[in-house]
């Protein structure tokens, strides 16, 4: 077994060495002969459980580009790897998307905060949908039982567990804001994390550092850090996932809201904002002056939490 | 020599000083705001095709939304009586039967203190298929806001606009909208009050 994947790999790079090819082709398949190589070479001495074939992804996983500067056959392709990864690991079939923005759109929120009741039907929709860490019980969302006349969410209480809503308390959920002049981008050393063209700022978990910079830069507590392995119970993953969205993060990356960019690019609602039972949550197309969102900026009361920041957040608190 | 790197440092603040003031005019000056009201075109909610029609059942509104048209929620079938001309006829009710046909699990609890409403308030007195308004018009089940806009004036108001109650799925597409019955039971409009789903851990600040 040991010496059948070593002459493999020898006769592997012996055709590297002999075709023609680009630099990159080169290093790839150097990489896949090596992975086949250091495959037989632990083989040898103990039983592997990974796969050869597994090994050979994980290799070439290893040395793809940031998101950001791949061409769309490389998002394929690492698209590709990484369901069948997937597979390969857990044995169930996942559907990554990389489905680039649309044209004219600018997502946008608003959020009632007269009308939230403080049920948290939003933050355990978030939970399923973008599969979050159970163990660490990681959110996205926190909603805020607020005195009344604060607007400060730090002076609320975001551990409340008790029967809502509370009388003369008003609620107030708090997430990312994805701010049009966002602090936690030009705080990243590996340009892992920006702002998409239709306004939602996400993170390449593959190039994330786990430097938490971001995390310190974001005056908004809106993003998340996986101290652990994340650990999510397999019939709960949900399987339609995208890319820069709610695909398997793994232990020492940041991540955050992304407007649920897996349902939001396909024209659908957050699932935060479909599962709401009052209606407090509005989301749409902010460059469409017939949206709902410019509804609410048109004529209701607006405010934006510490817009003296300067951060221009996509997010609007209003008021009945 | 010296002079030079005098020169050369005079240079550097000032240009140090040009960039740093357009680096705050930038700042200043574009607001994502200004962006958005720039935006005037109506963006085309078609372009998007997975937005596709939905898997319930809706009508057409009779009201407009932004001058366009918009889609509720049907309210009827998932009325369980529904037709209520089935009971409700000229038939004589005889008293065993009563029990069976009287409306005794509903508890209205919709009005402020004592002054509840009654049943007829809503209903259409003499065709029970129908709700009717103030002014005796039939309003069907289906366009139950036309009824409810007619005290709750506000939300619906904001019903019609966008800011209050919800889209169903999708933020693309045809705006279809849930009816205002769909989150308040008519005969108990208020929400209750219960326990959250779910819990939250102090963030490691």
């Amino acid at each position: 077994m040991n010496s059948s994947t070593k002459e493999e790999g020898q006769m592997k790079t012996k055709e590297i060495l002999e075709t023609k090819s680009s630099r990159r082709a080169f290093m790839k398949k150097l990489s896949i002969a090596a992975a086949a190589g250091s495959a037989g070479l632990v083989t040898g001495g103990c039983v592997s459980l990974e796969s050869s074939e597994e090994m050979g992804l994980k290799w070439e996983e290893y040395f793809k580009k940031n998101y950001r500067l791949m061409t769309q056959e490389e998002k394929d392709e690492t698209v590709a790897r990484l369901e069948r990864l997937f597979k390969l690991q857990h044995n169930e079939n996942v559907q990554i998307s990389n489905q680039e923005p649309q044209e004219n759109v600018l997502f946008g929120y608003a959020f009632n905060i007269s009308r939230c009741k403080g049920y948290m039907d939003c933050v355990e929709a978030c939970v399923q949908e973008n599969n979050l860490d159970r163990k660490a019980k990681t959110q996205y969302i926190r909603i805020f039982e607020m005195e009344p006349g604060q607007l400060d969410p730090t002076s609320g209480d975001g551990k409340y567990h008790h029967e809502v809503p509370v009388e003369n308390k008003f609620y107030m959920g708090v997430q990312c804001y994805h701010c049009e002049n966002a602090p936690c981008t030009k705080a990243c050393p590996t340009k892992a994390t920006w702002r998409e063209p239709d306004g939602i700022i996400v993170v390449d978990y593959d190039w994330c550092i786990g430097c938490r910079y971001c995390l310190a830069a974001c005056p908004y507590w809106g993003r998340r850090f996986n101290w652990g392995e994340p650990e999510v119970a397999e019939e709960e993953i949900t399987k339609k996932q995208h890319y820069l969205g709610n695909r398997m993060r793994m232990k020492g990356v940041m991540e955050k809201c992304t407007f649920c960019i897996q349902r939001t690019r396909q024209g659908k609602l957050p699932a935060c904002a479909e599962a709401c039972p009052t209606g407090s949550r509005v989301f749409g197309n902010l460059l469409d002056p017939n949206s709902e969102i410019r509804y609410v900026l048109k004529h209701k009361k607006v405010f934006r939490f510490k817009e003296e920041l300067g951060t221009d957040p996509k997010f609007w608190y209003f008021i009945d | 020599m010296k002079k030079l790197f005098f020169c050369s440092s005079l240079l550097f603040l000032v240009l140090g000083m040009v960039l740093t003031s357009r680096q705050t005019a930038m700042a200043s000056g574009s607001s994502v705001m200004d962006h958005i009201l720039a935006a005037d075109e109506p963006f085309d909610n078609r372009t998007i095709e997975s937005a596709h029609a939905l898997p319930v059942k809706t009508v057409q509104a009779k009201e407009s939304y932004q001058g366009g048209t918009f889609r509720v929620l049907a309210r009827k079938d998932s009325i369980t009586r529904f037709r209520c001309s089935v009971c409700h006829t000229d038939k004589v009710v005889q008293v065993r039967d009563g029990v069976l046909f009287t409306h005794g699990d509903i508890e209205i609890n919709h009005g402020r203190g004592n002054d509840k409403l009654a049943c007829i308030e809503c209903h259409d007195e003499d065709d029970r298929d129908f709700l009717s308004d103030a002014e005796g018009k039939k309003i069907d089940f289906d366009h139950s806001y036309q009824l409810c806009g007619q005290c709750h004036f506000r939300p619906k108001r904001d019903w019609l606009g966008g800011a209050h109650g919800k889209r169903v799925t999708y933020w693309a597409g045809e705006r279809v909208v849930q009816n205002c019955t769909n989150c308040h039971s008519p005969h108990a409009p208020a929400f209750a009050t219960k326990m959250p789903v779910t819990y939250s851990l102090p963030l490691d600040e």
